[in-house]
């Protein structure tokens, strides 16, 4: 019975995000004024990263600090292939998608020899090792990196093939785009969670010697789990570079292409498939609105948004470590619908 | 027939230190074998190479015929031995329910099919109304039956129990011994059990192999090892003579 009015609320409150989303650019596209249009790009493509790097991170429990690194993978690769072949963007993505998997799978097999700190720290090293790669290699252009040209492809559905929007759809076009994308990598994640994977995963996470007892090869299932987050950051790197017309490698292999989906998964709940959508929600506008308040006028060039932004993480941190999303939201959910907290403080009493 | 499991001459160092020397024991399929011993004797190290988590020096394993000398715990559980351990390793934030799913997967790649054969082993452990707590939050004896179950769960030929009956009240503990009767004469596996509860392990045990300083000082049948002048010397104590 309870479990039933949960799920039935959890569907209301799904098909409530979904329609929000989908209507929120709509009444600014009017004004012209697309800044807040891209504000929630930025939340769409750090929720799908955030909800990607849940797999490594919230579910097999490997802290993994050098997703970035297939970021540029995937961005690299489809701009690779646009730029010299004419290939489909999309096609691209796919071909992005499977050069970080495969990347990712060699190199991660190694690491995962090392265990807890070690190998967060192996990942920081591979992440380090790909910036002078990244900065040097002709092929790719070296620190100067690939821009993409216009296509000048007509109508919507011309833009959305080409994945190139212009002018003043072009906010709103690269919006919905981030919302499909993480609609999907949500869709399909979910497909992993309640899969044999999905229990793997934890169960290395939980208690890895246990999980070799019953017949887990550990070090397969964290090549694996690592591999479908390699998965999400490429195909996210491939819209993001389309979006900024370029790829260098100083701006797809930035730190804040790791911290920032970390740091929304923890804040909204380390290991819930939602938690990093709600953490980038909460964190990336309030990042966005610290910037351009406490980042300009007088006391701009100090720094003081960060410091503020900083405190607001801890702050949520301290409160609730297992994130906002672990907060007992059905027991309020019920409370607001006039009904007791429990069945039991009634009745027998 | 060949024995299920059979050892010849086991060595495992760490260091200076040589934690089973020359261990050579066989277990019949069906049969249940106490493994005891003094703290130290080598019996959780014998699990380890038993298990794949540690391969020995020298000597070698077979297992249903195969050589799992130098297996890793995957395969070996694969092949059918499956454990529990001295300090529980359960997985404390997923439930009783999707603990035993994540054995059942070994056999059953599917998920539905894998909840079915778990459903069946928590009523046969009786876990079933404790289906959706979380593992960290039940008592050790619920934990340590809770990795029994979890270990059935794999299909496996041989269990090997680490204490299981360790830390528990008298009453848990008869509880513990009952599942375990149950589980040779009703799943008919071959059982090997390390315990230092003699009152458990002598009455459960068809054969009792005694470790001491990683070395097997006697093997038989409880009664014979109760009167083994060594085996008091060694481990059971001159109060145990005569029981």
């Amino acid at each position: 019975m309870d479990g039933s009015s949960g799920r039935r609320r959890a569907r209301l409150a799904l098909a409530a995000g979904v329609l929000l989303g989908l209507a929120y650019p709509i009444p600014l596209q009017w004004s012209g004024y697309t800044y807040f249009h891209t504000v929630g790009f930025l939340v769409l493509i750090n929720a799908m990263l955030g909800v990607g790097w849940n797999v490594i991170g919230g579910w097999a429990g490997q802290f993994d600090f050098g997703p970035q690194v297939f970021f540029a993978i995937g961005a690299y690769t489809a701009a690779i292939l646009f730029v010299h072949v004419g290939l489909s963007p999309w096609l691209g993505m796919l071909a992005g998608v499977l050069a970080a998997m495969g990347i990712c799978a060699l190199v991660t097999y190694p690491l995962t020899r090392l265990r807890g700190h070690y190998f967060a720290i192996s990942t920081v090293a591979i992440w380090m090792i790909a910036q002078p790669i990244g900065a040097t290699w002709e092929f790719i252009n070296g620190s100067r990196g690939l821009f993409i040209p216009m296509q000048g492809a007509q109508g919507v559905l011309g833009a959305t093939a080409s994945l190139q929007f212009a002018g003043r759809t072009k906010a709103l076009g690269y919006y919905y785009v981030a919302f499909g994308l993480l609609g999907l990598t949500l869709w399909l994640l979910r497909l992993v969670e309640h899969s044999k994977l999905g229990f793997y995963f934890r169960a290395i996470r939980d208690d890895q010697e246990g999980a070799e007892g019953i017949g887990i090869d550990s070090r397969l299932y964290k090549v694996i789990a690592r591999s479908i987050t390699a998965a999400v950051f490429a195909a996210g790197g491939v819209l993001y570079g389309f979006w900024a017309l370029a790829v260098f490698p100083e701006q797809v292999l930035d730190l804040n292409w790791s911290t920032l989906p970390i740091m929304a998964t923890v804040v909204g709940g380390i290991g819930r498939l939602w938690g990093p959508v709600l953490g980038a929600v909460i964190l990336i506008p309030i990042s966005q609105i610290m910037s351009t308040t406490l980042g300009t006028g007088p006391l701009a060039g100090r720094g003081i948004d960060l410091i503020v932004y900083g405190v607001i993480i801890v702050l949520i941190a301290a409160l609730r470590p297992t994130g906002i999303l672990s907060l007992p939201w059905s027991r309020w959910a019920r409370r607001l619908a006039g009904r007791p907290a429990s069945g039991r403080l009634v009745g027998h009493g | 027939m060949p024995p299920l499991l059979e050892l010849s001459a086991v060595t495992k160092r760490f260091g200076g230190l040589v934690a089973n020397k020359d261990v050579s024991l066989a277990i019949g399929a069906g049969e249940i074998v106490g493994l005891i011993g003094p703290n130290g004797a080598g019996k959780t190290t014998l699990f380890n190479c038993l298990t794949g988590y540690l391969h020995p020096d020298a000597g070698r394993i077979v297992f249903a015929g195969a050589d799992v000398t130098h297996a890793r715990p995957e395969r070996v559980c694969g092949l059918g031995i499956a454990r529990t351990w001295q300090l529980v390793r359960t997985f404390g934030r997923m439930t009783v329910l999707e603990n035993v799913v994540c054995g059942a997967l070994k056999r059953h790649s599917r998920v539905g099919a894998a909840r079915q054969r778990a459903w069946h082993l928590l009523e046969f452990t009786g876990l079933a109304p404790k289906a959706d707590v979380l593992a960290a939050n039940l008592t050790l004896a619920d934990k340590k039956r809770l990795e029994i179950a979890r270990a059935l769960a794999t299909e496996p030929r041989l269990l090997l129990l680490d204490e299981a009956m360790s830390g528990l009240t008298p009453a848990e503990m008869a509880a513990a011994v009952e599942l375990v009767r149950r589980i040779h004469a009703e799943l008919g596996l071959a059982l090997c059990v390390v315990e230092h509860v003699m009152e458990v392990v002598m009455p459960l045990s068809q054969r009792v192999v005694v470790l001491d300083y990683g070395e097997v000082i006697a093997e038989g049948p409880p009664a014979e090892i109760a009167r083994n002048e060594q085996v008091i010397k060694a481990y059971l104590g001159e109060h145990y003579r005569g029981r």
